[in-house]
Parts: C-alpha cells; structure tokens; sequence
C-alpha cells in the first residue's frame, strides 16, 4: 500500500479518538459550576438579558441535544463562540496556534539537535567520562520542572545578562510596519529568533534529555548488534558503523519517544507561554478557564488533542518510512 | 495510538518471557529480593537515600502541621503571623545582600514577598509534593491495573471499549486534561491529584496489559485455569504478581512525573491555594521578584530538582537491578 | 607440506570480568592450509567463537588477547615480544588496526556468522549491504559491485537475484539469509572465510543444502574454511582436518577419518557418542555426563577429568599438553590425554577416581551436546 494511503488511513483510526476527545472535553466542560452569563452580565443581570444570551449561545437546550449539535457542528469545523473575546472560537485559534507550533517546532529541533549527537557519543563512549556527562545532564533534564528552567533562563540571560529578551515573542511572518525597531522582514525574523532562545531552551530541555535517554540505550543496543560486528569483521570504518550501520536502525525508539513527548511538551508549553508571557494556545485556555468560556474551553482542548494525534500520525509515517519491517498493514 | 503499542516493546524495563520459564519469573519478584538487589546497586541506593531523606522532611513536615500545629516551625523560624513587627520582605540567603537588606541567620534561605520564611515553607512544600507524588501515582497504577489486567485477560470488545477509552484519554496532553478537569470538578489539591492520577492510568494500563497478554498464553496460566482456577484469582494471583518489577519501576519514575506536574498545576494556580506552602505555587509569586530578589526563585526549583532526581535515581537503579539483561 | 595460510601458535584469550579472569581461549595452535576445510568443534562455552573472533582481532570488551601468534600468508596478526623494561609489548611487524580493517578482515579473511536473523541489518536492502561489503573489499565501483552482488547471489542459489536485491533482510526466510552471508563472504574472494557455526540456526534439510553448497563452491573457488561447530555430523561431512576443543584447549587434532576411526581422547570419543547415527537406536545413544565446568576456575590436571569416564588418580594432577601420537609416516594426529603411552606419567598405575561419567554424580545431569552456542 503506498504511503499516501496509509496516511489517509491512519487518519481516519484517529476519528474515533478525536470524537473521544470532544466527548471527553464536552462533558468536563458542562460540569464546570457557574455560569458564564453571570461572569458576563454581573451579579444582577436582568432575567430576558439572561434568557437572551443564553438561547444565543444555545445554553437553554437539554445537555444532550448541545452536545450532538456540538458534535455535528465541530465536525464541519465550526468550534462555536467565543463568550470572552466575543468572536468564533476558531478564530481565536488560528491566531494563536502558529505561536504555540512554533515554540513545539523549535523546542523539538533544539531537542533533536542536540540530544542526538549527546546521546551517540554517549553510547559510543559508555562509561568514559563524556558518557557521563551526557547522562548527568539528561538526569538533571528528565527531573527539573520546565517554567523553572525558564524562570531560572530569565534570571541569567534575560536580567542580569541582558542577552536575550524576558517576555513576549515576535512572529516571524509579522509585517515589519507593525514591529519595533525592525524595517525589514530579515530583521523581523531575527527579532523572532532573539525572542524564541530562551523559550525553545526552557521548553526543549525535557525533551532533549528524554531524547538523549533513550538514544544512547538504543545506540548502545544497536552497536552490540550482530550485523555491527559483521560489518567491522568486513572491515567497514568505525565511524561509518556509528554513523551508517548502528545508527539508523537505533533511530526508531527515538522516533517512538518522540512521538510520545509531544503530550509532555504541549502541556509544557502552557507552562513556557505562561513564564514568558507569550500568547499562545497555553495562554488562551488559561484565559478561557478562568473567564469561564465554555466554548473557548473545549475548543482549545480539542485542538490540542488534535495536534498530538496529528503530531502521533506524522512520528508513525516516519517510523514506517525508516523501518522497512513495517508494512503498510494490508498483508 | 501505534505509537503506544510500538513502545511497549521498547520501553518495558522487564521481558519476563524472554529469560525463561515461569520459576525464574518467580524468583525475581517479591521484596526481599527488591531488597536486595536494591543494596547492591550504587545507583539504587543513592536513589534511596533521596527519597528517603524526602520522606523524612515530608512526615516531619505534616507531623508539625496536623499535630502540632506549627509550633516546631514557629520556634525554630519565626514567621510573620507571629512578629508582624519584625516583618522583613524578600531578604536574601544569609551571607548575601540585595535592596532589601542582608541575609540574617534566622531565615538561612531568605524570606518570601510577605516575610515568610524560605526554608521552613520549602519544607513544608515538601508534604505537598510527595503527598501528591505517591497518592497521585497509588490512583493511576490501580486504575490502570485494574484496566489492564481486565482489558489484557478478556480480550475482545472489552479490550477494544477500554482500549479506545484510555487512548483517547492519553491523546489529550496531561496538564490541559488536569486543568480541565479541575475546571469541572474543583480547584483544589485534592483534584489536583486525582487529575493527575488519571493521566497517568493510560501508562500503567498499557504496562500491565501487555504483561497479562503475554503471561496469559503461559503454561502455568493455561494449568491454573485448566484446574478451574477463577479467571479473577489467575488475574491476582498469578498475573499481577508477576508483574512486579517493572511496574515498581515506572510507579517509582512515575511519583517523579506526578511531583512535576502537580508543581507545574500549582505554578498556573491550580494546586495547593495560598497560604499552604507548596513549590510550585512559591515558584509562582516569585515571578514578580526576580530582579530584586532571584533567590526567591532559585530554592524551590532547587527542591523539586532534588526530589525528582531521587526518584529517577531510583527508577533507573531498580530497572537496573531487577532486569536480568542489563544495558548499562 | 606446504607453508600454512595461517598459523595459530599458543594463543590465549581471556576475559576480565569482575568475578575474574576467564581464559576464554587458553593455549591453542593449529594450522590451515590452502583449500582445507578445518573444523573447529567443541561444546558451548568450549572457546570456539572467542577463537575466531581472535582471529580477526575482533574480541569485544573487556575480553583481550593477551599472548600467543596468529600469522597470516606470512603477515603477522598478532604477536608479542618483550620490550627492553621487561614487559611484553605488540612487535612491530604486527599489523596495526588500521591494516587489519583495511587488509585483512574481509578482504583476506570473512567471517560467517550463526544467526542469520541477527546478522544482516534489517533498515538496509540485502543487496545494498551485499554491495557496501563488495565496495570495500574489492575496490570496485557502485555499478560494479552491484553486478558482482547479483552474480553472487545466483551462485549461492537464490532465486531471481535481480529483483530480490532490493528486498530487505526481512522478507528472507533463514536459510535464504544465510545463503546472502555466504554470498557475503564469498563475493569478497577471500583467502579464508570463517564459518562460525552457519547452520546451527538452521533446520536439517536447509543445513544439508547450505553444506552440499559450501563444499561445491569451496571446490569452484578453493577457498579455505574454519567451520566452527559443535556438531559431529557436520564435521564429518564437510571437514578436511579436525580440531576439537574444550574448556579453552585444543584437546586432539586429526584428519577427519582418523578422528572417526581412531579416536584418541575420550572426550572426543564421548561427542562422537553422543552424536544421533542412523545405525544406533536412542538407547544407545550416550550423552556427555555434567556440564563443563567455568572457564574462570578451570579444573586443575586435566581440565576434563571431571566428566571423563576413563579418570584416573594422575589426570587430576597432570595437565598434558597435546602430543604427536601418530607413527611415522602416518597424518599428524595430536591428543593431550595422558591414558596414552607417550605421556609417561604413570597412567596405568594410577587409580581411577569417582567423576560425574563414572556414576558418582551423574544423577540429574542432562546433556549438554547439542546445545547452540
């Protein structure tokens, strides 16, 4: 089956866990005490206001009905309004989500970059001192609570050192008119990756150290592996065993662990906008909960389950691109 | 998620079926031989002495709060409740100095943005932490050994139902998931961890589930069950039991896990409520003193560090102690 | 007789674990010649794969080779001298690990191992890996090298090697794959591929193909072979000359018929009855009594006195190196066993002792012949 298929395929098993998701985050939601129109209109509303909004937000028809014309609606992409910010949920969304991706995207390559290299020379050199410098650094990773590698980023190189901005982000993509101190779009950009260094670090730590964990267990596997030592008694260079032979087949747990810290890293991320005051997806469910925008609420969430099922579909194709003992499922 | 299932096989710290029958699957569960493999591992033991000293702080910690009503803390550290007068804010570590003046013997850490001393709620997120670490674990390994087991021995459309459900529950990243539900249901501590609880029932779930289907084809299961063995005493009986290690293994990295999020929970305003001292929550009010006072921020960060380290430390020391087939 | 393509003189491999020393290869000499297929037998554990692995240099840590000679078509692959401090130090004609990799492992001498699941990369095509080893062993191109793999392919008998280039090791069954790893070492026109048990994995009818294979492309190609086994029958099949190893020590050499006919150890003697034939029943068939003791605290005397059924008071006290047991003009036929003449050690006199082939422990002890390594 070719790859194209397959992806089709896998994304339609993730329906059901998609449907499980707004499920899930339909009836948390509903749970939530209060109301929202009493936020909205104050202690004393007057009765047809309340009536009226509520028959506008559909907040008047039995639980039942909301969430199948939730359902229905969210399945041709209309996540509702917004009660807070008074506009489409969806709305709202694709203005923030770039953000949030962004922060994921550079945590990950700033993880990846860096933990794999860690991680094979940690295995090559298993119990050198490198080895352990490698393993104390990704122990010291696996264990420090993210916003506090931020707060503690913020200190160093934002206040006392000045190198780097302490809050904010600016877009890449954001027109050069409507950004301090940049006139062209080159410089836009830098403004951007000035701004995304210390969050990338503060968010990627975790990750790069989980990243490390697992490839030098998997390199070190590997370089024990029969066809290693077939392919040194053929006499293939050392650093093309490490680079070509053990290292390609070490890279599919790699893969695996990745896909998994995504949940890890979208959850650190409200964390990470929150500690550098970025204005994310992280930032607009916190919004949402606390203004108690019913609508705001479960669409974020929904987005967020649905960026890790794609994020999980996308580490699955790679994982079945690089191991060629995975069929397509049809055999 | 495939993903998940494409673990299993990595990421389990035990493959009983890999290193022979069922004697020697046997000989290597239960404490006394934890115990021991424990004592002859470097790693394990540091491990221990962590999250022993932890404990340690944890219980002196809540013997003082429940029982004696602070009064160890009190005398030992004054506090501002009881000296409104000698009220002295966001003091630095003693030995060091910044705006607001210069570090005294009496609060060796420096003081909070109320004057409150560093050391002592440091100590006193302790309970919080490791409380929640342990409770918030002991929830997701019983349900998600209940679920595994259940879901791994049956098979079936109970398998698939279970399944789909946990699934879907690890799809959602844990911390918006514990914050919705806090949302619904309360936000509390005790919420806190039964939220956190529940993100972690899709790990264990996956764990034991692929143990019991393994297990099950076993031939002493197969006898068991041939001999009329119900299928609820061969689930707790034999299959648990046998599972043990590994699930030592991730319920002790596990605790690390909860102790991270809830501290993360409380740094959004969603765990413990002020006035009662936990990490997170600390971390949180720092925030608006980091230039005078960086201090402030460095400590509690410091004592989450310590604590999940410890457990890590120990997590890795007994995968390496209880696995037959070490990687080290 | 001709200079031997390689000479193995006294070579010791051991194994510094923590729990000691293990003398994995403890003292072994023997020769191959052009064209010969040399068997290599012995239990599990005997030292058999360490010996090879020695050969190419290839002992993984904290395993190291620490005294003896191996020299190759007059090439020195290992050997020590002493230095002027007193110490024992590489002499300088040994070939550095960069000639090794470069001149020897492959393009002299190719290995091929036992498990043909395990061997073969499975994220790379058959053919890709076929054609790396090719490229670097016989300085050809690409294009070359892969023409070269799928001539290679067809020779060892496997079907429509254009289009199963491509494939990848999975969709091989274990005899195909096998067939690819002597595809492997063949397509490198090496001077000596050792075969380090390539059949054990097998099942019999595909191992009795791969062995009719083998011999008729040693004979196309004549190649020589050390075939490492543990198994009677195959050395009885395919092998030239037999060297029969335990606990770490080559304990008799022999042409293979002699081997069979005139069996001078009785350790060998107690392999070639434990061994299946078609002429004896199951009852008669005579497992090797216990199981060989630890490489790291080998017995004192004789290291198989233990299990042997013709002990004796002496053998507990002597430790017999191999000798020349044959008469002049008859194939050379080496035995370390003291119960012969030659050995002078007052054999017959000595009174034979209780050992677990002798009755005395040999109660609960299960066979330990056929074991893969």
């Amino acid at each position: 089956m070719s790859l194209l298929r397959y992806t089709l395929r896998r994304f339609a098993q993730a329906i059901p866990v998609l449907i499980g998701i707004v499920t899930i985050t339909f009836f948390l939601a509903n749970q939530i005490p209060g109301d929202p129109v009493d936020i909205m209109l104050g202690p004393t509303p007057a009765q047809e206001q309340v009536e009226a909004i509520r028959a506008r937000y559909g907040l008047d028809r039995p639980i039942h009905v909301r969430y199948f014309a939730y359902l229905s609606s969210v399945a041709t992409g209309d996540l509702g309004l917004s009660i807070y910010y008074d506009r489409p949920v969806l709305e709202m969304i694709i203005l923030r989500l770039p953000v949030t991706l962004l922060l994921m995207l550079s945590a990950f390559a700033f993880a990846i970059i860096t933990a794999i290299p860690l991680g094979v020379i940690s295995a090559k050199r298993r119990n050198e001192p490198a080895d352990h410098v490698s393993r104390i650094i990704s122990l010291i990773g696996v264990s420090t609570p993210s916003f506090w590698i931020g707060l503690v980023l913020i200190i160093v190189f934002a206040f006392y050192l000045g190198w780097f901005p302490a809050r904010g982000l600016v877009l890449p993509w954001a027109d050069p008119t409507n950004v301090r101190g940049a006139a062209t779009q080159f410089q836009v950009i830098r403004q951007s990756m000035h701004h995304l260094f210390l969050p990338m670090i503060g968010l990627g730590t975790l990750q790069m150290a989980q990243i490390t964990r697992i490839e030098r267990s998997s390199m070190v596997d590997s370089l024990q592996g029969e066809y290693v030592k077939l392919a040194r008694a053929y006499g293939v260079p050392e650093s093309t065993i490490v680079r070509k032979h053990a290292f390609q087949v070490a890279q599919l747990p790699v893969i695996t662990i990745i896909g998994l810290g995504l949940s890890t890293a979208l959850g650190g991320a409200v964390l990470t906008e929150t500690v550098f005051g970025i204005q994310g997806m992280g930032r607009l469910i916190i919004t949402a909960i606390n203004n108690q925008d019913y609508q705001l609420i479960m669409g974020t969430t929904l987005v967020f389950g649905f960026v890790y099922v794609v994020g999980v579909i996308i580490t699955d194709i790679t994982y079945s691109y690089l191991d060629p003992r995975v069929t397509y499922g049809d055999e | 998620m495939s993903v998940n299932s494409a673990t299993s096989d990595d990421d389990t710290p035990d493959d009983g079926d890999e290193s022979g029958g069922p004697e020697e699957v046997e000989a290597r569960v239960g404490l006394r031989y934890t115990l021991k493999q424990v004592r002859q591992d470097t790693t394990a033991r540091i491990g221990t002495y962590i999250v022993g000293f932890m404990t340690f702080v944890a219980v002196f910690a809540a013997f003082d709060y429940y029982v004696l009503d602070y009064a160890i803390a009190e005398a030992v550290l004054y506090n501002p409740e009881t000296d409104p007068e000698n009220v002295r804010r966001l003091l630095p570590p003693v030995g060091m100095e910044n705006q607001f003046g210069q570090g005294v013997m009496a609060h060796p850490l420096g003081t909070d943005h109320r004057g409150r001393d560093l050391l002592s709620r440091t100590i006193y997120g302790t309970r919080i932490a490791m409380t929640v670490g342990f409770l918030a674990t002991a929830i997701g390994l019983g349900g998600g050994t209940v679920i595994g087991a259940v879901s791994g021995y049956y098979g079936g459309w109970i398998d698939d139902v279970l399944q789909r459900v946990t699934e879907t529950i690890y799809a959602i990243p844990f911390l918006v998931l514990v914050i919705a539900f806090m949302t619904a249901f309360g936000r509390n501590l005790t919420f806190a961890m039964i939220g956190v609880g529940i993100t972690a029932v899709p790990v264990f779930n996956r764990l034991i589930r692929s143990r019991v289907v393994s297990i099950r084809e076993e031939d002493y299961v197969e006898a068991a069950r041939a001999a009329g063995v119900k299928d609820r005493n061969i689930i707790f009986r034999h299959i648990i039991p046998n599972s043990f290690a590994p699930v030592l293994v991730q319920a002790t990295l596990q605790v690390g896990v909860s102790i991270l999020i809830v501290a993360g929970l409380s740094f959004l305003g969603f765990g413990a409520q002020p006035p009662t001292p936990s990490w997170g929550q600390m971390l949180s009010a720092s925030r608006g003193y980091m230039l005078p006072a960086p201090t402030f921020s460095i400590f509690p960060g410091i004592a989450i560090l310590i604590t999940v380290i410890g457990f890590n430390i120990l997590g890795d020391g007994l995968q390496d102690a209880l696995d037959p087939r070490i990687n080290n | 007789m001709s200079e031997p393509l390689l000479s193995v003189r006294d070579l010791k491999t051991q194994f510094f674990t923590e729990d000691g020393t293990v003398r994995a290869v403890d003292g072994i000499s023997f020769d191959v010649h052009e064209g010969e297929i040399v068997g290599l037998v012995g239990e599990s554990g005997a030292g058999k794969s360490v010996a090879t692995s020695s050969i190419l240099r290839l002992v993984d840590s904290p395993g190291e080779i620490v005294g003896g000679e191996i020299e190759f078509k007059g090439e020195t692959i290992f050997g020590l001298e002493e230095g002027d401090d007193g110490e024992l130090r590489p002499r300088d004609e040994m070939l550095t690990e960069e000639e090794m990799r470069k001149r020897i492992r492959g393009r002299e001498i190719a290995i091929i191992f036992q498990d043909p699941m395990e061997s073969l990369n499975p994220v790379f095509t058959v053919g890709g890996q076929l054609r790396e080893f090719i490229e670097i062993n016989r300085d050809l191109g690409a294009e070359e090298a892969k023409e070269e793999a799928i001539d290679m392919l067809r020779e060892v008998g496997i079907p429509a090697p254009e289009s199963r280039y491509d494939e990848y090791p999975h969709q091989f069954s274990g005899g195909m794959r096998q067939r690819v790893l002597i595809a492997m070492a063949l397509a490198c026109q090496p001077d000596l591929i050792i075969a380090d048990e390539p059949t054990t994995a097998l099942d019999v009818t595909v191992e009795g193909e791969i062995l009719e294979m083998v011999t008729e492309l040693q004979d196309k190609y004549d190649t020589s072979f050390i075939w490492v086994t543990h198994d009677m029958s195959v050395v009885a099949e395919i092998c030239d000359r037999v060297n029969v190893m335990y606990l770490g020590e080559i304990i008799e050499q022999a042409e293979v018929d002699d081997l069979f006919h005139d069996t001078k150890h009785p350790y060998t003697s107690a392999l070639l009855d434990s061994m299946p034939r078609p002429d004896r029943t199951v009852d008669e068939l005579r497992p090797i009594q216990g199981v060989m003791p630890e490489a790291i605290d080998p017995p004192a005397g004789c290291r198989f006195h233990s299990r042997c059924p013709e002990a004796r008071e002496v053998c507990r006290e002597v430790h017999p190196e191999p000798r020349e047991l044959s008469d002049e003009g008859e194939a050379p036929h080496t035995a370390a066993c003291v119960k012969h003449d030659a050995f002078g050690v007052g054999y017959d006199e000595s009174p034979p002792i209780e050992t677990e082939a002798t009755g005395g422990f040999s109660a609960g002890f299960t066979e330990t012949g056929g074991e893969a390594e």
